[in-house]
């Protein structure tokens, strides 16, 4: 026994390829290719033997004005970024083909750009309300950055007063509705398996149909974001990675229930899944009030409001329906999911009215669309049944898609 | 008649204390955090000027200190401004002084160092002798923004040749620009081998080739050469262009009057008199010109993002450099170190030799405030073709002599301008100070 026992322990040290590879240590080798880089790159650095190469080119300069901002009748401001890899010198601001004053803020003092720096160009110009202005930053090189402001208008900036009443705002087109919406519980409850199965799949039709909307808002974002951060990539990124974040989760979530946690089996934690979806999702929607709000491009009317509302309450449903078929959780569970679901609403509409910038916008809406996406898988596994999907669960997926549309027509910013 | 670098007496103390006057008001503007009551809009609308140059000019501590404010909603109200048009910043660039360009004049005796020439006489006729070169440089055309010009001995405007009519003008030229140039004079000439275009003469001439042009200097006027390579549009807006003055000889005027008149009716000999004492008030070899304050202004433009459109005009090239540096908007300004109006002694006439350089524009306009001049089209007259005007428009090429007499106008500022509202505001626009 002993024999062997020591036999066992000489081979296990016995220098074989995979414990060794190369003849050096598993940390050494695992190192090893980015040493020979770091080698490399200095050898590069020290040598240049590609001089010949650097023919003194320059990258054209490469700047966006993402939007522009009013915050008063007599100021407009431009927000703009250095996408290219040189700096960029603001030189003169044109503001309908005429030489105007201007301060560049934000950029370290003076009014050159670094690489991927961002800026604002404040003009004391007294413009009109409803009559565009042209724009054009001019650099030192003599190159032209155009932006056109379309029919100005007013952002009410930032006050206690705003920040409650977009708080408000949330409260109406966010919590309400959901809520409302979940108070179809106790009726999901009385229904018999095949009905519920239908609300499930017309929850997830309501679902779809978000994720479609965001995707689409979001890549229109996109264009207006400053070239640097590649906006429709960004977008794909932040879909594939909320996507792939929540389904870590769930399959985390997964693992403890067949390692015999009871919690984790139960419906609440779909139910949690969809309402954090939702809320990723009335997030972005809550930015995109916020910021038209910001930019006076919307007026808050009683008939928006109230489309929001009717959008919204689907919501409710949504997140409750998971859990119809389990023992009713307790209440606090409920306002939780509600409040997770419901309140992001007012938290973007604060994020949107203060700092909304299309790149911010563009995000959120994508990681909400990520996040739906995998809502929807997870719902498919419940109403998905041994004799497949019933006609009627289908019809309920569609119902859930038209009704969403017919909503969301009601509510264009 | 001397050119060189004539720069009008200048009091910067009066300039530096309204700046420091604005910048604290500024300052004490922006301090007060509840600041609106005790705050004039007009502190900060000249403080706005300030910061906003101070910018540019690397000095943003200033700008950012409004920006703070201005980060503030509740700040707006006080801080409320209609803004000013106008170029933010000063001219870094030194190589070229507009303001001494002004009075430039190479005739041969003398004008700018950088300028080679002489004057002789050969076969019974005074040669004056010039040496231009056509180089590749970069100027600047207003504030912090640079332009890849093409330009006679590096400026643009090119240098500003002057003669008397029936002199003979020998221009030495040589290209060391990369591409190919040519220099093409606005002038009776009668060899067309010296006509500086593609078919005649030399033709273009390459990097490194040379050519000497012999032109007659006539008729007496005011003129322009340009390099007449192609395409046409590309090397004048370059900046291949310069004036030429011929002035009139007062014996060829005492001998054929009529044909300095723009009437072209028999001429009285008292009315001959004057028009030869005119004609003497017009050259440089007579001590009659040096009663006269004469400003060279050729109008051009920029097109800096390739449009077939300027982003710049100018007189002279810089716009806005015959501004002031600064105003708050409300009667209040400040002459810059580099952008300054044109101070002109009101007793004295004030000549200016007009050129039209513009391209892609059809015609550009030179605009008087609170005066009438009389307006001599080509300068080919001693007799005014336009009497007692206040706007004169020129299209490209055309060019002019205006005559101006502010002896009884108040001392004070007096704007002139395109009166294409578009140009002003884009950098052709400028100020005559009377002192």
């Amino acid at each position: 026994m002993a024999d062997s026992t020591a036999t066992e322990t000489a081979d296990s040290t016995v220098e074989t390829p995979a414990d060794r590879p190369l003849g050096l240590p598993r940390w050494a080798a695992a190192v090893l290719p980015l040493v020979l880089l770091g080698v490399l790159a200095a050898a590069f650095v020290a040598t240049s033997p590609l001089a010949a190469l650097d023919a003194g080119g320059a990258a054209l300069p490469d700047v966006t004005v993402s939007h522009a901002t009013l915050p008063g009748e007599e100021t407009l401001v431009l927000h703009v970024t250095n996408n290219g890899p040189d700096a960029v010198t603001i030189s003169q601001v044109l503001v309908d083909d005429a030489y105007w004053n201007f301060a560049v803020e934000g950029a370290g003092g003076d009014a050159t750009l670094g690489p991927g720096q961002s800026a604002q160009v404040v003009v004391p110009y007294h413009w009109n309300p409803g009559w565009d202005l042209g724009t054009a930053l001019v650099l030192s090189d003599g190159t032209t950055i155009h932006h056109t402001i379309v029919a100005p208008a007013a952002s009410p900036g930032l006050t206690g007063g705003l920040l409650w009443t977009l708080a408000l705002v949330g409260l109406f087109v966010g919590v309400i509705p959901v809520a409302l919406g979940m108070l179809w519980f106790p009726f999901m409850r009385s229904m018999r398996r095949s009905s519920l199965n239908a609300v499930l799949a017309f929850s997830t039709g309501v679902l779809a149909f978000l994720a479609v909307d965001a995707g689409v808002e979001a890549l229109e974002l996109a264009e207006a974001m400053p070239g640097l951060y590649e906006g429709p990539i960004l977008v794909v990124v932040g879909v594939a990675g909320s996507l792939l974040l929540v389904q870590s989760i769930s399959a985390w979530r997964r693992g403890r229930a067949a390692a015999g946690d009871e919690r984790a089996e139960s419906g609440l934690w779909v139910a949690w899944l969809v309402a954090v979806g939702i809320g990723l999702h009335n997030l972005a929607e809550g930015l995109a009030i916020g910021s038209s709000f910001a930019l006076g491009r919307v007026s808050l009317g009683a008939f928006l409001v109230l489309g929001f509302m009717i959008h919204n309450v689907t919501e409710g449903p949504a997140v409750v329906a998971p859990l119809a078929d389990d023992e009713r959780p307790p209440l606090r569970q409920f306002v939780g999911l509600g409040l997770v679901a419901g309140a992001p609403v007012i938290l973007g509409g604060w994020l949107g009215s203060l700092a909304f910038t299309p790149t911010l916008g563009a995000f959120f809406l994508a990681v909400g669309v990520g996040a739906i996406l995998q809502v929807v898988w997870e719902l498919r596994g419940m109403i998905v049944t041994e004799a497949g999907v019933s006609a009627r669960a289908i019809l309920a997926f569609l119902v859930g898609l038209v009704v969403m549309y017919a909503t969301d027509l009601l509510v264009a910013l | 008649m001397a050119g060189g670098a004539v720069v009008p007496s200048h009091d910067y103390g009066t300039a530096g204390r309204l700046t420091d006057r604005l910048e604290s008001r500024l300052a004490s503007a922006l301090g007060g955090e509840d600041g609106g009551g005790g705050v004039s809009r007009r502190a900060v609308l000249g403080g706005i000027g300030v910061a906003g140059g101070a910018t540019v000019a690397g000095l943003g501590g200033r700008a950012n200190a409004r920006g703070a404010g201005g980060d503030d909603g509740d700040d707006h109200d006080h801080e409320s401004t209609h803004g000013n048009f106008g170029a933010v910043g000063e001219y870094a660039d030194a190589d070229f002084d507009p303001h001494a360009f002004l009075r430039q004049f190479n005739t041969g005796r003398d004008g700018q160092a950088s300028v080679d020439q002489r004057v002789y006489e050969e076969d019974g006729r005074t040669v004056r002798e010039f040496d231009l070169v056509a180089v590749d440089t970069t100027i600047t055309i207003a504030p912090g923004v640079e332009f890849q010009a093409w330009a006679y001995n590096g400026q643009v405007p090119g240098p500003t040749l002057r003669a008397v009519e029936g002199d003979l003008i020998r221009v030495n030229f040589q290209n060391a620009g990369r591409h190919a140039h040519t220099i093409h004079p606005h002038l009776r000439n009668l060899n067309p081998r010296m006509d500086g275009v593609p078919t005649n003469g030399p033709g273009v001439l390459d990097q490194g080739e040379s050519f000497t042009y012999e032109w007659l200097a006539q008729p007496a006027g005011v003129h322009l050469y340009h390099c007449h390579s192609l395409p046409l549009k590309e090397h004048i807006h370059r900046g291949l262009y310069g004036m030429l003055v011929v002035d009139p000889d007062p014996e060829r005027v005492r001998e054929n009057p009529r044909a300095y008149t723009a009437a072209d009716a028999p001429v009285s000999n008292a009315y001959r008199d004057e028009l030869v004492e005119r004609a003497k008030t017009r050259n440089h070899e007579y001590d009659e010109n040096d009663a006269v304050d004469e400003l060279v202004m050729v109008m051009n433009g920029f097109d800096t993002n390739f449009d077939g459109d300027n982003e710049v005009y100018a007189v002279n090239t810089r716009a806005f450099a015959y501004g002031v540096g600064e105003t708050d908007g409300k009667g209040d300004w400040a002459p810059g170190e580099t952008k300054r109006p044109v101070q002109v002694d009101g007793q004295r006439p004030l000549r200016v030799y007009l050129v039209n350089a513009i391209e892609f524009d059809p015609i550009n306009s030179f605009h008087t405030h609170s005066q009438f001049f009389d307006y001599y089209d080509h300068g080919t007259t001693l007799s005014p073709t336009l009497k007692t005007v206040d706007t004169v428009m020129q299209c490209q090429a055309q060019r002019g002599i205006l005559e101006l007499d502010y002896s009884t106008h108040d001392p004070g500022l007096y704007m002139f301008h395109a009166h294409q509202s578009e140009f002003a505001e884009l950098g052709w626009m400028s100020f005559f100070e009377v002192v």
